[in-house]
């Protein structure tokens, strides 16, 4: 029950402390505030919860962000491709770009870890490296985003630029809000759903516990143990290449440096939601859950005026009380 | 043998005012939530003798191994070490004082020798540096008591199971030990490894040091003990002397019901074509030109030592290994596994030896378990139907008796005993529709109510006209069960025998002699 619920209470709690205690915390604006700047890392936490339950890492993700979202910005932005399919084709090939690229470096980390049986730290730590410098290369070190002022396809830029910051950064009008509900906590929101359905509802996501809790059992099980690998190498990256679309739209440019460390984030939400390193553990709306925590942490702490790097120490902090009461909780269990 | 039995009688009615208990337990009782682990257990071990420790899995017995250890401490009761009351403040502390516990699982550092093993937590050092050959001297004189010679820098990784249990019992004796208590020891060795460790357990009676003996297998038990305690759900139900308890009466005591093991196989006579052939099966050096054939409907065990090949030509067969020449065909066509889910899907189900270790998902519920396999079965463009696997897995669980009755399918299978496990693994496959199913030591570590009922799932498949291989290295098990048995030796079918050739005399025969 408390191991089920854990954090969730404990996201309760820290809520009702800042509600408490900090003011401007409780106002709807700053709620969906919070639901925005969530939900990159929700996002990359969900798809960093599908490798971490079948026992590996992913530490490529933040470069992903970074490297996705250039290739999205150029796709957006790029005057031949304004010129044959309109601003409309090109934010869609943007989004496809996006996704795409992320899916397929991720599908290339799964690959490595199943069929090259190398360990995923090492193959994710050699993508993030090759991500992170593929992204400097093909920006020269600048960010891909607004044109400038003499550019010839200036008004068609902006309009690509705006129709991704609609995605990225758009709000819904809803009654009573007064800036609208953010898309990305939507699409966040509609991610996390579909991950839960995968892991819990589906048969690959039944191989990815089995997996992560006895491989080889698995295996002789008739489990396709490396397909589904893969399988989840290339759902993190998915998701990453999605962050990065978000981003570039949230931020209407894609930089080269964008999701620097992420990936720790990802990996902090994730195992702050109940995942375990060790595999076999964890759950999509954990990761959501984790990730809340960290951004209502954060949130109160900027509204208090605490310096960010007491915000630092403070999620450290959280991730080691997250793991002990993890471990304390588990050794109840060993009797039976 | 029959001289043994005689000299242990005479030294225990010379030795049965004068010894005194070294170990005393009195009425110590241990509860963990939802459970009275051990009540009120009464327990003395003398110096020099073997007292065995038998019961049902769940009966109590490794809890009380780790009280005897210093792992947990008793809720209740009392422990007295050498005529005092103590209380061991950690596995440490009873290590300090003489006592080993060696665990089935050995608790040896895999990649260093047995030297740097042995002196593990007690180096010997002079001024901070390691004195290593002096170690490496002491290890290999305590291993060549023991009888082994091997080089003691060499990683214990390479060494087999039983030459690790020498290290772990080396590792005791440097450290002066006055008790050593085993558990399970001999589950996984062949039987001239058992030989060989119930000869060092003498030896370690004749130097004073008390041996708790805890086992499944009543005939070691019977031999090397000279005091015998069942537990059964957490209680003492008796002790004794072994001179005074044949084996059914120690089973009766063990289960609470008579069990009787029915001595020959069902008699089948099938005369359908072969539903697997085998033919010159090859991979060096694991196993060479092996041959044989199974019918629907046939029990077909396979003898042999550890190490002998049987398990090696399971797994080539369940597509989990390669092999490198010869045919196999099932039911009529060839048939060559490249993955397991090749095997699967031909119809062929491997029940591997190490259930916790390859055959379950222990965090995984008994539903999850048992329809791994077969999710395929119950999931529409993906999307599992969980009243259909719900049923499925119920009907599973049912069929192979799982304990309690109706059993819940929702608890995980870390939870069950080492019986359970075995028969949810039996499930699992029962629900694959498999023609050919493999039984890889379907009963090692298996209480004796569970293993009644998995013989009778065993027997039930065959006359479904199942194919069913059976490889143990329980002759009774063999004699009661198989049609026909294979024995292997060094890699090769060493022969096979049928009918009335079905004896363990003929077996054992088989099974070690050279040629």
């Amino acid at each position: 029950m408390m191991r089920r619920y854990g954090v969730v209470i404990a996201l309760l709690a820290l809520s009702l402390g800042a509600a408490l205690f900090v003011p401007g915390f409780l106002a709807l604006g700053n709620l969906t505030t919070i639901l925005l700047h969530v939900s990159v890392n929700a996002i990359l936490a969900l798809g960093m919860t599908f490798v971490i339950v079948t026992g590996g890492i992913d530490l490529s993700v933040g470069s992903l962000v970074g490297f996705a979202g250039v290739l999205t910005a150029a796709a957006l932005t790029s005057a031949g491709t304004l010129g044959a399919v309109g601003v409309g084709g090109a934010t869609l090939l943007a989004v496809l770009v996006g996704t795409g690229t992320g899916a397929a470096v991720g599908a290339a980390n799964g690959a490595l870890t199943a069929y090259g049986r190398i360990a995923p730290f090492v193959v994710t730590l050699a993508t993030m490296t090759i991500a992170r410098g593929a992204a400097r290369l093909v920006t020269g070190g600048v960010p891909i985003g607004f044109p400038a002022a003499d550019d010839p396809a200036f008004a068609q830029k902006s309009a690509a630029l705006d129709a991704l910051h609609a995605i990225g950064g758009g709000r819904l009008p809803v009654p009573g809000l007064e800036r609208g509900f953010p898309v990305p906590a939507l699409i966040m929101l509609a991610v996390v759903g579909a991950g839960a359905f995968v892991l819990t509802r589906t048969r690959f996501g039944r191989y990815i516990y089995a997996i992560g809790g006895n491989e080889e059992a698995a295996r002789l099980s008739g489990v396709p143990v490396k397909g589904v690998k893969l399988g989840a190498y290339a759902i993190s990256g998915g998701c990453a290449g999605l962050a990065a679309i978000l981003l570039v739209g949230q931020l209407k440019s894609g930089g080269p440096d964008a999701g620097l460390l992420y990936e720790l984030n990802a990996i902090a939400a994730a195992v702050i939601g109940g995942a375990s390193l060790l595999g076999g553990v964890g759950t999509a709306w954990g990761a959501l859950v984790g990730a809340l925590l960290i951004g209502v942490l954060n949130n109160g702490l900027d509204l208090l005026g605490v310096q960010s790097f007491w915000q630092e120490i403070a999620k450290g902090a959280i991730i080691l009380f997250a793991v002990t009461f993890d471990v304390w909780t588990k050794r109840g269990h060993h009797h039976a | 043998m029959q001289t043994d039995r005689k000299r242990r009688r005479e030294k225990q009615v010379v030795g049965v005012h004068c010894r005194v208990s070294l170990l005393t337990l009195s009425a110590v009782t241990k509860r963990y939530p939802g459970v009275t682990a051990l009540d009120a257990v009464d327990l003395g071990v003398e110096a020099g003798a073997v007292h065995a420790i038998v019961g049902e899995n769940g009966a109590g017995k490794s809890t009380l191994l780790k009280l005897i250890a210093g792992a947990e401490r008793p809720d209740a009761g009392e422990i007295r070490w050498d005529g005092a009351p103590v209380t061991f403040a950690s596995p440490r502390d009873a290590l300090r004082r003489g006592i080993t516990v060696i665990y089935q699982e050995l608790a040896l550092v895999p990649n260093l020798g047995a030297d740097a093993n042995i002196f593990l937590g007690m180096e010997r050092t002079r001024g901070g540096v390691l004195q290593a050959d002096a170690m490496r001297e002491t290890a290999a004189k305590a291993l060549a008591e023991l009888g082994l010679s091997i080089d003691p820098t060499q990683p214990v990784a390479r060494l087999s199971v039983a030459q690790r249990q020498l290290v772990e019992l080396a590792r005791a004796l440097v450290r002066d030990v006055r008790l050593v208590a085993f558990d399970e020891p001999t589950a996984t060795l062949t039987a001239h490894e058992v030989a060989h460790l119930a000869a060092r357990i003498e030896w370690l009676t004749t130097k004073g040091i008390a041996v708790i003996f805890v086992s499944h297998r009543l005939d070691e038990v019977r031999h090397l003990a000279s005091r015998i305690t069942v537990l059964r759900d957490g209680r003492r139900v008796w002790t004794g002397a072994t001179i005074d308890v044949d084996e059914a009466a120690l089973i009766r005591h063990m289960v609470g019901r008579d069990v009787a093991y029915q001595r020959h196989p069902a008699g089948r006579a099938p005369h359908a074509a072969p539903v697997l052939d085998v033919r010159g099966l090859t991979r060096a050096p694991a196993f060479h030109d092996v041959s044989f054939t199974l019918r629907p409907g046939e029990i077909v065990g396979v003898a042999g030592l550890v190490g002998a090949g049987r398990t090696e030509v399971a797994r080539a067969l369940a597509g989990i290994e390669p092999w490198s020449a010869g045919e196999v065909s099932l039911s009529g066509a060839p048939y060559r596994p490249r993955t397991p889910r090749d095997a699967i899907d031909r119809g062929l189900a491997y029940l591997p030896e190490d259930r916790q270790r390859d055959g379950l998902v222990l965090r995984f519920t008994v539903r999850e378990n048992v329809t791994l396999p077969v999710l395929r079965r119950f999931a529409r463009r993906g999307q599992i139907r969980r009243e259909e696997e719900t049923r499925a897995a119920r009907a599973a669980a049912t069929a192979v008796d799982l304990r309690p009755a109706p059993p819940d399918i929702e608890r995980p299978t870390l939870l069950l005993s080492g019986g359970n496990q075995q028969k949810v693994v039996v499930a699992k496959w029962l629900l694959t529709d498999a023609r050919i199913i493999v039984f890889d030591e379907p009963t090692r570590g298996v209480d004796v109510g569970a293993k009644v009922d998995l013989h009778r799932q065993i027997r039930s498949l065959a006359d479904l006209g199942k194919g069913v291989l059976l490889i143990s290295s329980e002759l009774p098990e063999l004699l009661a069960l198989a049609d026909r048995v294979l024995v292997m030796r060094a890699g090769r079918v060493a022969g096979e025998l049928s009918g009335d050739d079905v004896t363990a005399e003929r077996i054992m025969a088989l099974a070690v002699e050279t040629p």
